[in-house]
């Protein structure tokens, strides 16, 4: 398995279930942790970063989300990245068809791997896991 | 010259050649008239000049009867007018003079000026001698000037613009009768000291008015142009349109002069505005619309994609219980799709109703009944209250959108206070540039503006951790505020407190 610490941010927890499910059926044997906004994503790698473990490998980022965004998150994992072990891979999964949303994804290119619109599609989730 | 003379009738007499020869000779044209109390008009001498002038045949010369020729020279109505001076000539009058028209032969119509000296005879007749010059050329020019005075005259009450002349020495200045109207002023044309004009210049306006006429008067601008308020007679500011050029100045380029107009524009300014204002109302409508569509698309997207990537579980799930809990998100689904639209229900309703009406509310009492309205809530958080609304102050709004803003704001204060302070909560009203502005400060957890500045007042966007927050609120407030011609703005800092600037319009 490509990845094994997964981090989905979204502050939808009908979507938690949904990743989880999904992955299940499947069989995509991982167990993802689950943030409900920026903030605390950004602080659940910071917290893995001083007890000396592992950045995870991949995240699935939202970006409307209270209190910090997708777009916040990605400011504030600009600003850690260089202390990181390894690369972080980063999907945008958003529900945003939004040019201005799909335009400033470009901006972040060294951080987002790609931009996946919402509804996720277990194909979508298979491109993922098996890139 | 004559007058200098003996009289001619002497000099006739005493058959003295000498002073006759000299005097037919003369270039003036010299004539002597008798007038008898009967009314009989005689020319009794005229010298070699008259005859050439009036163009007068040697017959004419010859016949007894020239007074007749004469008579047919002279414009009928100027003769009689002659007779008439004539008659009206009494003992102490020693001086004659009368202006006529001739018409000659080949000069054509021609004005004559006769000037005599009188004299009064024993036998109840009038002796006049004298000499006539002809005045057309100075006649014309009395009665161009006139023609142009007139129709300058004319040209000045039948314009809209004003005319100005600036004597730059004396700093007095001619306004005309149209530059007084504008300014309700009595309509005549007057001499003023520039300064009384320039005092009713809006203070405002007074810089760029005096930089303008400063760079005109030094030669750096081809002509003055300045848009300027000017207060009138009855207290209003009208925008007035002031142009003018130096039209003389003095050996080392210094003006003397300034002449100019006024044009009232007033008008176009308004309208101007009105445009303005249009444009403003268009703009703000179709971000809204713009706004909406993003609202509409993104919020229901996020739903139906769950709906979608539910249905797409349920089909391949077989285990019961899964099915159960998936359809217990469907359900919370159904119903946040069902919140959502009537949220944007809510939002189509302010915005269509642009138009509602409004009524002149007292903020104070409305601000009293909010307050009643949360006093649990005030009261079991132990919020402390300051007020300072004067108790007259009204606004042109909406009741329940009134209601509402002034409720949310306060809910809003209360639920974000900060955990280790006593709530305090102040409601001002101040003057901002003319617009009333409500402010609504607190001492909460305040909200980091540079990060969340942006999205503040976005639908369902949220910024503390806090599990009431819904993030339509201030939304809805904006929107309310808004559809009523105010805007709202907000100061805060993070762990001070916020502070909610309402800027109300008064126009109803």
């Amino acid at each position: 398995m490509k990845f094994n610490d997964v981090f989905v941010v979204d502050d939808d927890k009908i979507f938690h279930f949904i990743i989880k499910k999904l992955l299940v059926h499947n069989n995509i044997n991982v167990t993802p942790k689950f943030f409900e906004n920026g903030l605390q994503a950004i602080e659940g790698i910071k917290t893995k970063l001083n007890k000396g473990e592992n950045p995870p490998d991949l995240i699935l980022l939202d970006i409307n989300m209270p209190i910090l965004d997708g777009w916040q998150f990605l400011e504030e994992f600009k600003a850690i990245k260089d202390k990181l072990s390894k690369e972080i891979i980063i999907y945008i999964v958003s529900s945003s068809d939004d040019s201005t949303d799909k335009n400033k994804a470009k901006n972040y290119q060294s951080e987002v791997k790609n931009y996946y619109l919402k509804p996720m599609t277990a194909d979508d989730l298979k491109e993922i896991f098996s890139n | 010259m004559i007058n200098n003379f003996s009289p001619i009738r002497e000099i006739n007499q005493r058959d003295n050649y000498f002073f006759k020869k000299m005097i037919s000779n003369l270039p003036d044209l010299v004539f002597q008239l008798s007038y008898s109390s009967s009314g009989i008009l005689t020319f009794t001498f005229f010298n070699k000049a008259v005859i050439n002038y009036f163009e007068l045949t040697k017959e004419q010369v010859r016949n007894f009867n020239i007074t007749t020729v004469f008579r047919e020279k002279i414009h009928p109505d100027d003769f009689d007018a002659m007779l008439i001076s004539l008659q009206k000539l009494n003992q102490n009058q020693s001086n004659w003079s009368f202006e006529f028209r001739a018409i000659l032969p080949s000069k054509g119509l021609r004005w004559f000026k006769a000037v005599a000296n009188v004299e009064h005879s024993d036998f109840d007749t009038i002796l006049m001698t004298g000499r006539m010059s002809d005045i057309t050329v100075e006649k014309q020019l009395e009665v161009d000037l006139k023609v142009s005075e007139q129709r300058f005259q004319f040209a000045m009450e039948a314009s809209i613009k004003g005319v100005w002349d600036l004597n730059l020495k004396t700093n007095k200045v001619f306004y005309s009768s149209q530059s007084m109207k504008m300014l309700e002023l009595e309509e005549n044309d007057v001499v003023d000291f520039h300064q009384k004009w320039d005092d009713r210049i809006h203070p405002d306006d007074i810089n760029d008015y005096q930089k303008e006429f400063e760079l005109h008067i030094n030669n750096q601008t081809p002509y003055y142009e300045n848009v300027k308020r000017m207060l009138t007679k009855s207290g209003k500011y009208k925008w007035i349109l002031s142009r003018g050029k130096v039209i003389e100045r003095d050996l080392n380029g210094n003006p003397l002069r300034i002449i100019g107009t006024h044009t009232d524009i007033t008008q176009q300014k308004e309208e101007e505005k009105a445009l303005k204002k249009t444009l403003e109302i268009i703009n703000e409508q179709n971000s809204r619309l713009l706004n909406f569509a993003h609202i509409v698309s993104h919020n229901l997207n996020s739903h139906t994609s769950n709906f979608k990537m539910l249905l797409d579980l349920v089909e391949e799930e077989n285990d019961q219980n899964s099915i159960a809990e998936i359809f217990q998100y469907l359900r919370t689904s159904s119903n946040a799709l069902h919140q959502t639209i009537e949220h944007l229900k809510e939002l189509v309703d302010i915005n269509n109703n642009m138009s509602l009406k409004k009524e002149k509310l007292n903020l104070d009492s409305y601000l009293n009944k909010v307050l009643a309205i949360l006093g649990e809530e005030i009261n079991s958080n132990k919020v402390k209250i300051y007020k300072k609304i004067p108790k007259d102050y009204s606004i042109p709004f909406n009741p329940s959108y009134l209601e509402s803003i002034l409720l949310n704001f306060t809910t809003n204060a209360i639920k974000y206070s900060h955990p280790d302070r006593i709530p305090e909560i102040y409601y001002d009203l101040e003057k901002e540039n003319d617009k009333f502005v409500l402010k609504i400060k607190d001492n909460g957890l305040g909200i980091d503006l540079d990060r969340h500045g942006e999205k503040l007042f976005g639908m369902y966007k949220t910024f503390h951790n806090n599990p009431d927050a819904r993030g339509i609120g201030l939304f809805i407030t904006k929107n309310q505020i808004e559809s009523m011609g105010g805007k709202v703005e907000v100061e805060s800092k993070k762990n001070i407190g916020t502070t909610f600037k309402i800027f109300f319009n008064n126009e109803i």
